[in-house]
This record gives structure tokens, sequence and C-alpha cells, in this order.
């Protein structure tokens, strides 16, 4: 299997490499190369490379009008603006210029000014980030110079924790050896450590006295922005030297752990790899926006449909006999010319259109991206239910568009590790030679015996427990040398020498066991040597060849010793090997294998008729499986001193071939791992983030549909699922799996075709018997819930596009689905499949970079933040410190969001229909000629002024029920998934009473005004514009208030003061007479208010307008009342005040005790928290296999340039899934099981590396990026 | 716009973040959106209130406003404002709306040669027209003149017919010039079919008639104030009137009225808001009454858990299975 694994791997690798160079050596042969003479300034100049100042603004003082105005005039809602704007100042308009003018300005300016405003922040970090200073080698000494002054050739000496400046050429370190250690979370968010290596050559040119001699030419590739590959040579004298990424040091990378170091630059400014990577994240809109659109084509729609009435009313009205109009004269405008009433038809089209041009909301984008941008900013980010105290992470909101559509979620994908789970591994149950111990209960065994009804015992907790980080265990038959007195003392004193001798951790910090720290490649790794440091087997320190461990209790109670077992082998781990062994010697001569791995790789290579634990240890094996523990097989095999001499001579040999040395290492290891001992079995605990499943249970309450996508094996994911309570034996549970007996004897035979033929038809069949099944149940009618359990395998195959229809239709019926073993990839395949196949609303949430893809591809993308890595937050839409903030997430920001911005839609539309609509009465009533009833101030400030504050304040504190009972009753947010609020059926409710209440604005203040009024004077058409128009402010103000859920003093400021402020602008207005246009509103409020008609008008209209409303809503909530309405009752008539509520008083206690600086508790678990991302240099490898690890890894792994932005991977993910597909059938063709492919496991060149690092070595593993990737290693055997 | 948020990585360095500083969010009502909030719910009570109160305050002032307007039936006390009604005569059109010139009627220095918008009665013969415009050139031109059963003439007094604010500040001390009602058709070669001439020497600011006339009218039916008679009218007094026809509204089938009304308080007599606040009022009472009853017979407890639609789910389910 191991051998059929490689070959098409291989293959892959090397045409990936092949592609590498093509591409580069394509690029060389186009661009040439550069030359840099290091050191020396003037030799420079003629090449004219770019300065190394940087700008990531997108404007200048000269280009932000122009660009700016462009990016505005993209949008189409501002182009039709424009375009009105434009025929409004021809003739054939019926208003000022600056009705529409005016509005589109002022909307303008107001986006211009974010958008000088948020430049402004980027030119601001550009100048902090150009001013900082570095040290540049100036004649004899180092000058602090700012960045922006550096130059092509510089040499530059960058102290510990300074970032780089631009990219480097790395000459000398101060650390001896010429390695330097990089963090570079910039570029790819990975926390760990990253180690370069200088060229010999250069190691010298530390010291100015040296670097001052330093004369050099760099030829190199020319600027590129691929981030791990260089291309590249150093000419010193007559010699020439390659270079390799491994002596490059990138811009946005910063130094750590090493005092100094000395540096040529070689790419600066625009022209770093960082910077040259640098695009736009691609903005994703929200469902609820582009439903808006729709919104926009029907009022396009009404437009036209209003403008077309009254151009042919137009039309027909035009006659000769309206001799006051003028109409008879020679050289009559064609919009009047009653000979031609096609023409006027048009014209008048056309004017209408300009007077009807506010039926589309102009100020409506601006008003939502305000209303979002403080839901995001104040709401989001600042909620203290969100915010995590151990990692000391608040939510975080990195865009502000997608706010409503939290509220719509239908689905979530979530990754399992580090997302449900802590990814926080604990030694929690060992069972040693037959016996179990450890009292422990998981969260699942206590989730079964919940479901199945059995309650289990807890015991207490002995007095010796010790709980520390990666240790939770409690049995005190194993702790304090009591081993000693169990059944297999020996057994039980190999195992925890097992423990301690075979890893690769590192030990740091004092070798006291309270002190020390564990650097491990995996948590799972660490949890086990604290294991065994508290079963008194201490590892404390290790070099090349020695491991020290302090035994305790060996010879005799309470003797404490130091063992020194020298390491003579290391055979480490990896996915295919799926074990780790080291051979030993101890002091007394002894030699031993220690072995540990997964249990059938174990299984398989034990001695015959030694191992009297076997059965009951698989027994142990599988019921810590069932606990949702992942387990490890330790085994232990005393070597022949000689036996052992003939094969470490074969060893070396192998470790040295050139060709295919990593299968002959595997075949040679397997030589010496054989008739193993079986010890007995450890069992880790993944522990379940706190809350979890309350959370998941609230959500699928909630309706939103929970899918579980891991790299995990199907035993642990499903563990996990039923935790989680997703899954329930009263559930129907579907499981598709290729890890059954019929496909296993398939692909022992051999040929890969038939292989993947049997996978695919049993795929297929199974989905269909699914199917079917879900169809019975479905008119059976028992309500019985459907589960899928799918691998990945399988889902290679169900996602193929005639298999993709039958997966989709069996998902949809299905309550959960736990996808297991998927890659990155398919992770991403499945969000689309539901996204795109069945137009769910989706989101996405993991915590590491293989959830990227993911992240990318749905709706919304949430990251989980405060943890080691930081790739999936930098991907995501929405970052989080925990799962179960979700809940916070979705069903109260999510859902009120959603609330408050269908309502300023809803009611946008309205205020702007029933405006439109008065006018379109009106000109039925003045033959359809494009009079306007407003003055055009009027018209022009209805949208921008007088309604513009009070949408703001229901779009930011509307509110129908409180946070706690959205929590409480999360069946709620039913009404978002069904999209109530934005509805077809809503907005006619609105439409109908914007055109009820238009009618009620124009026909009661002209009907009213026919006969005369006070002093028997007449009203004209603009003393009764004006008083409809004082009418449309007032009832469109309240109707808001109508509409709001809660009202706040914010509502009172804005709605009062937008009637309020209407009467003092119609006070200034009319009381002055304009010297050029039309007097038309000179003094008519004054005269209006002088009459009892307008007072009576006032209260009559508004009442009437909204009686419609009222009785609507009135008897809609008697009636039909929505769930939330019910809630609003209970709120109000059934519960004691929230105030007097002890739950509720402790959390407002909580809320309010806010320090600004950490307890020294806080600091401490935060600390705690911070640990594993410091030591820990990328977590799922080392005994984790089964996780996949980082994408960007693989592709290292396969020598190609890893995706350098996360969204390169969602695109490879949503556009080209036939690609991978058909990539993974072609390895299943050649007998590849494709989905190993993508969990591959390091292969770790490491351990050669160490043994014999010598420089011949060093440069066949230049293009090993990996090599680069073991900084505590390297460091520790360089030590 | 496009993404904002943490994206200050784009330059390729972020400061590390201090390293003791709680990250937790201050509280703020503003900011955990608890800001104290009224929250009125439409419940029935509150419906049926509502309908109570408006009917209780809009039948009075129905009542009240509609016994203003017709307690004028009986006598005719001064003044006496006497209106023409036009029908199907659209004063708003567009064209016709802005065919006039405001500073020009202002009447400042040189305002008689501003004529711009008064197309097409901008000139006649290059000569600037004052006032200019089609309103003006149409101003009605019927005259009416009235005597009692005595066969005395009562007067009809043509001053305070229009608002203060045009007498006095929109229209100004300009004259009437190349005014196209004032001249010859014949001499022209056109052919006039304006309105009423202008006295030549007359200001425009104490020509109330077309004063009145140019505030336009909003509806193509409209009443201007024609005058007020001075002398009360008893009960059943006939009077005369003679009525001089001459504004042209045959072409295009226009009606003229004439119209005799007293005022009340209220303004001129109006039984239109009377009519509508008496409407609302009672409709008010009766919805009040109508929901009352439903409420009384069936009313539905508040804020029950029962009505939720979760729950009002399972048992219907329940039943269709059995």
């Amino acid at each position: 299997m191991g051998g059929m694994d490689r070959a098409p791997s291989m293959s892959r690798r090397g045409r990936a490499s092949m592609d590498a160079m093509m591409r580069n050596s394509g690029a060389d042969a186009h661009l040439g190369h550069r030359v840099i003479h290091c050191n020396d300034h003037s030799a420079n100049l003629p090449y004219k490379f770019k300065h190394n100042s940087i700008s990531t603004t997108k404007y200048n003082f000269w280009t932000f009008l122009p660009k700016g105005l462009f990016e505005q005039f993209r949008r189409v809602a501002n182009m039709y603006f424009l375009m009105i704007a434009i025929l409004s100042t021809t003739p054939i308009s019926p208003v000022h210029p600056v009705t529409n003018v005016g509005p589109l300005v002022l909307v303008l300016a107001v986006s211009l000014i974010k958008e000088a405003f948020e430049d402004r922040k980027r030119f601001m970090s550009d100048k902090i980030i150009n001013s900082s200073c570095i040290e540049v080698l100036s004649g004899q000494y180092w000058i602090k110079t700012p960045w922006s002054k550096l130059a092509v050739g510089d040499v530059v000496k960058v102290r510990s924790d300074q970032f780089f400046p631009a990219d480097l050429l790395f000459l000398a370190s101060t650390n001896a050896d010429g390695i330097c250690y990089i963090e570079t979370s910039n570029l790819d968010g990975e926390t760990n450590l990253k180690i370069r290596k200088a060229l010999e050559r250069t190691w010298d040119y530390i010291d100015e006295e040296k670097a001052v001699d330093f004369k050099g030419m760099v030829e190199c590739e020319q600027p590129n922005n691929s981030l791990y590959t260089f291309t590249g040579n150093l000419v010193i004298g007559k010699q020439t030297i390659p270079i390799t990424p491994n002596q490059i040091l990138l811009r946005g990378c910063s130094l750590r752990n090493t005092d100094a170091i000395v540096g040529v630059v070689v790419f600066t400014g625009h022209e770093t790899k960082v910077m040259m990577n640098t695009m736009d994240v691609p903005s994703k809109r929200s469902t609820l926006e582009r439903r808006l659109d729709k919104l926009i084509l029907l009022l396009f729609a009404i437009l036209f449909m209003l403008c077309f009435i009254g151009g042919i009313g137009s039309a027909i009205f035009i006659d000769r006999k309206w001799w006051y109009l003028g109409l008879s004269q020679r050289g009559i405008e064609e919009q009047y010319n009653p000979s031609n009433r096609f023409f006027v038809a048009v014209l008048t089209f056309f004017t209408l259109v300009t007077l009807y041009s506010t039926i589309i909301p102009i100020s409506l984008y601006v008003s939502i991206e305000m209303i979002k941008f403080i839901q995001s900013t104040q709401f989001i980010n600042n909620d203290i239910h969100m915010y995590h105290r151990e990692s000391n992470t608040p939510a975080l909101a990195r865009t502000s568009n997608l706010n409503e559509e939290l509220g719509q979620i239908e689905y979530i994908f979530s990754d399992k590790t580090g997302t449900l789970t802590r990814n926080l591994m604990e030694f929690f149950k060992c069972s040693i030679g037959g016996v179990m111990y450890g009292t422990g209960i998981t969260e699942i065994q206590r989730a079964a015996s919940r479901r199945t009804g059995v309650p289990i015992e807890e015991a207490p907790r002995s007095e010796d427990y010790i709980r520390e980080k990666g240790f939770n265990f409690d049995d005190k038959r194993l702790m304090r040398g009591n081993w000693r007195n169990e059944e297999h003392p020996d057994i039980c004193k190999e195992f925890f020498r097992c423990l301690a001798i075979c890893h690769t951790v590192l030990p740091e910090g004092e070798d006291l066991p309270e002190k020390i720290v564990y650097q491990a490649a995996s948590p799972d790794e660490a949890a086990l040597v604290t294991a065994a440091k508290n079963f008194g087997f201490f590892f404390y320190a290790r070099s090349p060849t020695t491991i020290r461990v302090r035994e305790s209790h060996i010879e005799r109670l309470g003797k404490v010793q130091d063992t020194e077992y020298e390491i003579l082998n290391v055979l480490e781990f990896n996915s295919t090997r799926k074990r780790q062994s080291v051979i030993c010697r101890y002091p007394s001569g002894r030699l031993v294998l220690y072995c540990k791995g997964a249990d059938s790789v174990i299984y398989e290579r034990m001695a015959d008729g030694q191992n009297p634990y076997r059965e009951i240890t698989r027994d142990h094996l599988e019921r810590y499986g069932e606990d949702g523990l992942r387990t490890l097989c330790l085994a232990y095999a005393d070597i022949d001193p000689r036996q052992y001499e003939d094969w470490n001579e074969k060893f070396i040999q192998a470790k040295s071939a050139l060709r295919d040395r990593e299968k002959k290492l595997d075949e040679v290891a397997e030589l010496i791992e054989s008739n193993l001992i079986l010890l007995g079995c450890t069992a880790i605990e993944d522990k379940l983030q706190e809350g979890v499943p309350l959370c998941i249970e609230t959500l699928s309450k909630a309706g939103i549909k929970i899918w579980v996508l891991t790299g995990d094996k199907m035993e642990t994911a499903i563990n996990i699922a039923y935790a989680c309570s997703l899954l329930s034996n009263e559930m129907k549970q579907f499981i598709i799996n290729s890890d059954v007996k019929s496909i296993r004897d398939v692909e022992e035979r051999g040929d890969p075709l038939e292989t993947a033929r049997v996978l695919e038809e049993q795929v297929k069949r199974q989905l269909y018997d699914a199917i079917s099944a879900a169809e019975e149940i479905r008119q059976e009618q028992s309500g019985v819930d459907l589960a899928l359990v799918i691998d990945g395998r399988c889902l290679m195959y169900a996602l193929d596009p005639h298999l993709r229809g039958a997966l989709l239709r069996i998902c949809m019926k299905c309550k959960a689905v736990v996808c297991c073993r998927v890659s990155p990839l398919q992770k991403a395949q499945v969000t689309t499949l539901i996204k795109d196949g069945a137009k769910k609303i989706t989101l996405s949430i993991g915590d590491g970079a293989n959830d990227v893809s993911m992240i990318q591809a749905a709706h919304i993308g949430v990251g989980i933040s405060g943890q080691e890595g930081m790739q999936a937050v930098m991907a995501s839409d929405f970052a989080i410190a925990q799962f179960r903030f979700l809940t916070d997430l979705l069903l109260v920001h999510g859902r009120w969001s959603y609330n408050r911005i269908s309502k300023v839609v809803c009611y946008f539309f309205y205020k702007n229909l029933t405006f439109t609509m008065t006018q379109f009465w009106f000109n039925l009533y003045a033959g359809n000629s494009g009079q306007r009833f407003y003055d055009d101030w009027f018209q022009s400030l209805y949208n921008v002024l007088f309604t513009a504050l009070p949408v703001l304040a229901v779009g930011v504190f509307d509110k129908d029920v409180s946070a706690r009972r959205a929590k409480k009753y999360p069946q709620l947010y039913k009404a978002g998934i069904d999209n109530l609020y934005f509805s077809w059926r809503v907005l006619l409710v609105w439409l109908f009473f914007a055109i009820y209440q238009s009618l009620i604005f124009f026909f009661f203040p002209t009907k009213a005004a026919e006969h005369g009024v006070n002093g028997g004077l007449n009203l004209g058409l603009w003393d009764v514009g004006t008083m409809a128009y004082t009418c449309i402010i007032i009832t469109v103000n309240l109707r808001l208030l109508m509409a709001s859920s809660s009202i706040t003093v914010w509502h009172h400021v804005a709605v009062e003061g937008s009637i309020v402020s209407w009467f003092l602008f119609i006070f200034f207005y009319s009381g002055v007479q304009t010297p050029n246009l039309q007097d038309n509103i000179y003094w008519v409020i004054f005269n209006l208010m002088s009459t009892w008609y307008f007072w009576f008008l006032i209260i009559l209209v508004p009442s009437m307008a909204l009686a419609g409303d009222f009785i609507y809503q009135g008897l809609q909530r008697w009636f039909f009342p929505f769930d939330y309405q019910i809630i609003q009752e209970e709120t109000k008539f059934r519960s004691k005040l929230e105030i007097n509520d002890p739950e509720h008083q402790l959390e407002m206690m909580a809320m309010l005790d806010g320090p600004t600086t950490l307890s020294a508790e806080e600091e401490r678990s935060l600390a705690m928290a911070q640990l594993p991302r410091e030591r820990t240099w990328s977590k799922h490898t080392g005994f984790s296999f089964d996780s996949p690890g980082f994408e960007s890894f693989f592709a290292m792994q396969e020598g190609v340039p890893a995706p350098a932005k996360s969204w390169d991977v969602a695109r490879r993910a949503s556009m080209t899934p036939r690609r991978s597909h058909s990539l993974a059938r072609t390895d299943s063709r050649t007998g590849h099981a494709s989905i190993r492919e993508d969990i591959h496991m390091p292969r770790s060149s490491i351990a050669e590396e160490e043994f014999d690092g010598d420089d011949s070595e060093n440069r066949s593993f230049r293009n090993n990026p990996f090599l680069e990737e073991q900084p505590s290693r390297r460091k520790s055997y360089f030590d | 716009m496009s993404a904002n948020g943490a994206s200050t990585s784009d330059s390729g360095v972020a400061i590390p973040p201090a390293k003791k500083e709680s990250k937790k969010p201050k509280y703020s009502k503003f900011t955990q959106q608890e800001l104290p909030a009224c929250k009125p719910l439409l419940t029935p009570g509150w419906v049926i209130a509502t309908f109570v109160v408006v009917g209780i305050i809009f039948i009075p002032i129905g009542a009240v406003t509609l016994l203003a307007s017709n307690g004028v039936i009986k006598d005719m006390d001064a003044p006496i404002y006497v209106y023409y009604q036009l029908d199907n005569f659209y004063q708003n059109h567009r064209r016709y709306v802005k065919s006039r010139n405001d500073k020009q009627l202002r009447g400042d220095n040189g305002a008689a040669n501003e004529t711009t918008g008064c197309k097409p009665e901008a000139t006649i013969n290059g000569l600037p027209i004052a006032p200019c415009g089609l309103i003006a050139w149409s101003l009605f031109n019927d005259t009416y003149g009235f005597t009692d059963n005595t066969g005395n003439s009562l007067n009809v007094n043509k001053k305070g017919i229009a608002w203060k604010s045009d007498r006095e500040d929109k229209f100004g001390k300009i004259t009437p010039q190349n005014f196209v009602n004032n001249m010859n058709s014949s001499a022209l070669g056109i052919e006039i079919i304006g309105g009423k001439a202008l006295p030549e020497n007359v200001p425009l600011d104490e020509d109330e008639d077309l004063i009145v006339w140019m505030r336009t009218a909003a509806l193509p039916t409209f009443r201007k104030l024609y005058g007020k008679i001075e002398t009360d009218l008893k009960k059943d007094q006939s009077l005369n009137i003679q009525i001089e026809n001459n504004y042209n509204t045959y072409t295009f089938g226009g009606g003229k009225k004439l119209v005799l009304s007293t005022t009340s308080w209220l303004g001129g007599k109006n039984n239109f808001l009377g009519i509508a606040y008496l409407t609302v009022g009672i409709l008010c009472m009766f919805l009040a009454f109508v929901f009352f009853l439903v409420h009384f017979r069936n009313p539905r407890p508040l804020g029950d858990p029962s009505y939720l639609s979760w729950n009002r789910k399972i048992p219907s389910a329940a039943n269709s299975s059995h």
C-alpha cells in the first residue's frame, strides 16, 4: 500500500516542479535578470531600481477626484442618477437641475469623504512604515535610515524583533552557524518560526569593519510574486555561489530569537514579493442586497410604467383647443406640438422620468452602508458576549457588507478540530498490560448517557490528581510510583519509558518538572511526554544522540535517578507509516526499539505468541474510540546488537541514497520494526470547546443545519457528532463509507481501474438507496430525522457531476451531514454544492488553513481567532474566538441586522414610492404635462434631509426582541431563513399602503383647497403642494415610528428632528425671495398657517394616511401574529422585569466590571493559551494523523509555490471543480487512493539532515522548503 | 464599498499588539445595544382604545366644522364672497405654470425687459411684453354686476381679494407694456384670443384680479375670488346679476360658474373637511365597536407561547399523521 501510494504522488510532484521550472525559465527569458552591486551605491544607479517607499493608497491628491468619481459611477444607481442629472439640465426637465444634482452631489460627497477617510488611514500607515528606521551601512558605520531611503544593494542590519524593510539576501547572523529565525505570520499567517541559513561564504560579514569589505554582485531573477522561490547567484570575486530561497529574508517577516543579521537589499518597495502578492479581496455581496437589486428593477419597471402612461396621456391631452396654452403659434416646441403627438409622448416620457426619478431611492445605498458600518464596528466588534476572556479576543467583523446575511444562514459547515474541539490534547486514559487506567468521563460519554438515559457514575477526584496542560489523568494506581504495585510493573515501566523516549519533542527552559516546556510537533506528542513526566519519567534534556530522563521509583519507591539513553536511530513518523520508532541504547547496553503508532500498523507487526494483551487491548481501543478519544498503541522490541549492526548499515545506505530515498528508508524501517511486543495504548482527549453542544442545539432549533466537514477518520467524526448532539440514535443514518470489506477486497486485487469502478458503483447505489429510503420515511410521516455520514473518498465520486444531483437530494433531506476524511478542496466543493446547487445561504467556520477554501467559498466565512494560525481569520468575513459565539453572532446580531436592513429597505421603498405617486396623481390632473407638484428644493431634500436620519435610527437601534430572548427562542431565527421580512408579500403590503397614502396626500389637500379659505382667499398650486408635502413629511416620519419595535430617545431626536427641520427649512425658504428663480414658495407657509385649512388638514391627513397601516398592523398582530410579536407580548405582559432577574443581574455585573488590564489570573490563562502557538510549528502533524495538514504545506511539499493568498485556494475550489475531480480520477486509475493524496503528512527529511548536515547534503535539500520549517529541532541540534 | 476591516497587513507590516492590555470591549449601553427604549405593542386593547380616542376627537371636530360650514344657509352676512369657477381649465399645465416671470412682476428697475420663461407670450414684434407669459395673457375677463330686488346695484369690492404677500412683495409698480390683450388684433395681423386687457396706467400690484389669477390653481376645476359684496343679504332675497360673458371656455368645453359665499371662522363654505372628519370619526367608532365585540367574544391571550409557530405546528402535524 505504501509503495502504491507513493508512485503517483511523486509523479505529480515532479510534474508540478517541472511546471514551476518552466515558468521560471520563461520569466527569465522574457525579462532577463537583475544585477545588483552590493554595497556600491553608485554602481547601482544606472539600473534605476525602484525606491523602497510604498504606497498602498488608492488615490493621490490629483487622482482622487477623477478616480474616486469613476469608482462611484460604476454603481448602477449612481450612474442612473447621473443620467437623470444630465437630463434635468435640458429643457425637457420639469425641475430645476438642483433637484437632481443636489442629492447626487450629496451622496457622492458622503461616499467620497468616506473613501478619502479610509485612504488617509492607509496613507498614514504607509507613512509610518516608510519612516520607520533601519541601520544601513554607510562608510564605516551603521546609520539609522528610514525605510523609504533604502536602495537596492544597500547593506542593512536588522535586529531582533524588527521587520525586514525589503527583500534581503541574508549574509550573516550573530548566531555562529549563520542561521536566523523568522516569523512569517504576515505572509502566510503561520505563527511558527522558520529558519534561514546564510551562505557559509558570507558568515563573517556581521560587524561593520568586516561588512564594509563586502563587495559582491548578485545576479537574480526579476521581481516576481512567488513567495517560495528564488533563483540567483552571488558572485564574490571569481566565485559564483547559488542563492536559494533559504538565503532570502522577505519583507513583511520579522526577525526572532536572533540578535541581529546583516543582509543586502535585493528587491525594494513594490517590487518585494509580499507587495507583489497583495491583491484586492473579492468583496462578497449579501443575498439581501442581491434581492434589493431586484427591487430596484421593480422600481424601474414601475417608473417606466408611470412614465409610459404619462407620455401617452400627454399626447392625448395636447390639443389646440386649449387656447390658453398657446399651442397654435408657429415654432412651438416639439414637446407641445399637437401636430406631432408621437414626439410629445416621447419627450414627455423623458420629462416624467426626470420628475419621477425620486422613485429610486438615491440615498438608500449610502444609508445602508452607514448602518452596516455602525452595526459591525460598534456592535459586533464591541459585543461583550462575544469576548473570550481566556484568549483575550473580542469578535471582529472584517467586512461590513454581510451583517444581514448572518440573519439568514441555513447551512453551517464546520471544521471539527480546533473549531468544535479545542485542539488541546490531554492525556486522559491508558491501557497498560490489559488494564485500563484513568477514571475521567468524556463529554461524549456524558452525551451518550444523556441520550440513553443511563447515568454514569463519576468517580471522585483522587487527592493525587494532577491537572496541567496536556494532562488530565486521574488514577492513583499509576501515580507516585504506585504502579510498582500493579500486576505488571515491568510493562508499566516499559510503557512509561516508551512515552519518555519515543518522540521528537524538545525540552525548553529549566529542567524542573514544573518549569519545563515541551516543544512538540503536535499537541498529542507533548501530551504523551507530559504524561511520562507525571508518571515519574521526566524527560528533561536532549542532545543529537541522547535523551536524558529523570526516573523516579525505579529501584525503590522515592528514589530519583538520571538516566541517559543513547538514541541510535529515529524512524520518523509519516502518513504511510503511521508510526514512529526510536532505537535507543540503555546505559546497560540493552538495545530497545520503542514504537508508537496507529493500532492497525502496530498489530500487524507484533511478535507471534508474545502478546497476551492483544485482544483485551483491542477491546480497550474500541471503547476509547467510542468515547471519542484518540488512541495510540505503544510497543517495544529488544534488539540483538549484531542484528542491529547489519540493519544499521542498510539504514545508512538508504539514508544516503540519491533516488527514492524516502521509499528506501521506509523499507529499511520495516525490517527492524517487527516482532513488537504490545505494551498498551494511550487515549488522548481532544476536548470539545466550551458550550459547543448547547450552541449546536440552539442553532439547530433555529432551523440551521450544521454539517461537520473534517479530515478525521469516520469513528472520531461520528463520535464528535454524537457529542455535539448532531447525530442521535433516533436518527436514521445513512453511512457511505469506502473503508468496507468489499472495497478493500477489490483494492487488494490491485487493479486501480477496477477499484474506481466498484467504488463509483457502490457510491451510486448507496446514494440512490438512501434517497428511496428517505422518500419512504417521508411518506410514512414518522417524523424520523435523517443523517448522512460520508467519507472523502466516496464524496469524491458523489461530487461527480452525474451523481451530484443525487447527493444534493439526499443532503437536502438530512438534518445532519458528517463528511470525514475530506480534503480542503472537498470542503469547498461541498460548500459550493449547497450554495450554488441548492441556492441556500451558507456559512463556513473553521480555524485552520485547511478551512480557508470553504471559508472563502461560503456566503459567509467565519474564522476562529485567538488561536494559532491566522490564515482562516485572514480569509474570513467574521472572526470569533469560540464556536459558541455563533449563537450571538447569528441569533442576535445577524437576526437584528437582517430585521433592520429589511425594514430600512422596505421603508425606503415605501417613502419614495409614496412621494413619487403623489406627483403621478397630480399629473393625471395636469394633462400629464410633467408639471411638478412640489418645489424643486422639496424634491431634492426629501431623501437627503427630511427623511434621512430616522431610517438610520431604525437601522441601528431597532430591536424587536431582546438579545436574551432571541437566544432563548432560537426558532425566531427561522423568519430570516424563510426571508419573511423582505419578501414580495411584505413589499406588496408596503406598496399597497404607499399608494393608499399617496392618494390621500394628493386628494385631501387639493379637494379641501378648492374653495376659498380665510378671508375668502384662494389657494394655488404651490400652497396645496406645500401642504401636501408637509403632510407627507409628518406622515412618513411617524410611519417610521410605527414600524419601530423599540423607540429610543434617538428615534425621537431623528423623527421629531426631521419634522422640525422641515418647518425650519420652509420658514426660512418661503421667507425670502429668490432673485432668479420663480417665487413660487414665497410666504406660502405663513399664508397657509394663517388658515384653519392648514391646521385641520395637518391632523386629518396624517391620521387618515396612517389609519390604514394602523388597522393592518393591529389586525395582523391580533389574528396572524408573527412569532416575534408573541415573544414581545410575552416579554411585556408575562415575565417579570428583566432587571429583577438574578441571571440578568449577574450578566450585567459581568459586563460592567471592565478592567482595562488583565487580572493576574487572566494573564496567566492567556499566556497558557498562547503557549502552543509559540511552540508548535503546525498542528495536525506528528501523531494527529487523522487530520489533513496545511494546504500550503502540501503545496510546498510538492515543490509548487504555495497559494500565496488564501483566496487562491478558494478560487480553485469554486471555479475549477472539474479539474480537481479529473485529477482525482487520474489518481484512482493509477491505483492511488486520492483522498490520501490530500492528507499526506510531511515526509520529514530532517533526520538525515541532522546526522549528516554537511554542505553537500545541504545543497541537495535546497529545493526542499520543508527543511526550513523546523526551527525548533534545528535549533537544539545546532546548539 | 469593498471589504474593509483589519487588513492592515497590506503593507506587509503589522505592529505587534501590546501584550497586557485587555481587549475586552468597554461596556456602554450603546455598543451593547441596551439603550432604554419604549416598546409600544399594537395589542387589540390599544387598537380599540386608539379608535375610540380618534373617534371622540374627530366626531366633534367634524360636527363643528360642518355646522360652521352650513351655518351660512339662511342669511348671508357681509362680506359675501363672489367667486368664479372654471371647469376643465388646466391652470396647472406645465407649459402654463412656468409661463411667467416673477422678476418682471416684481417690477424692479428694468424688469420690464425680463421675459425669460414667458414663451410663447414673451415678446411682440420684438418688444418685451409686460406682464409676459400665458398666465397673464389668458386673464379671466367675464364681469359680474349685482343689483338687489330694489334695483340698487351692489358694490363689488375688488380690494383685498389677493394674498397680502402677493400684493406687497410679488407684484410691484410695473405698468403693462405691449400687453397683447390691449392691442388691436387686426392691427397686429394675428388673431388674439386672449383674456382681459389691462389698464395701461395701473401698476400690477394694484390689479388684484391679475394677482388672483396668477396664483395658479392646483386642479383643473378651481374657484377664484372675484370680489366681495359688503352688504348683508337676507334670506329669500333675490339678486339680479348681469354677466358679461367674454371668456372663451367653449373651445375646450370648459364650464363657468358664479358662486356667492359667505365665510365662517373656517373660511369659505366647505363641507369637505367637516365630512371627512365626521366620516373618519364615525368609522373609528364603528371599528372600535366591531373590534371590541370580536375581542370580547374571541380574545387572543397575549404572549401565549402556544401561539408560537413551532408550538402550533406540532399538534397539527400529529393530527395529520393519525
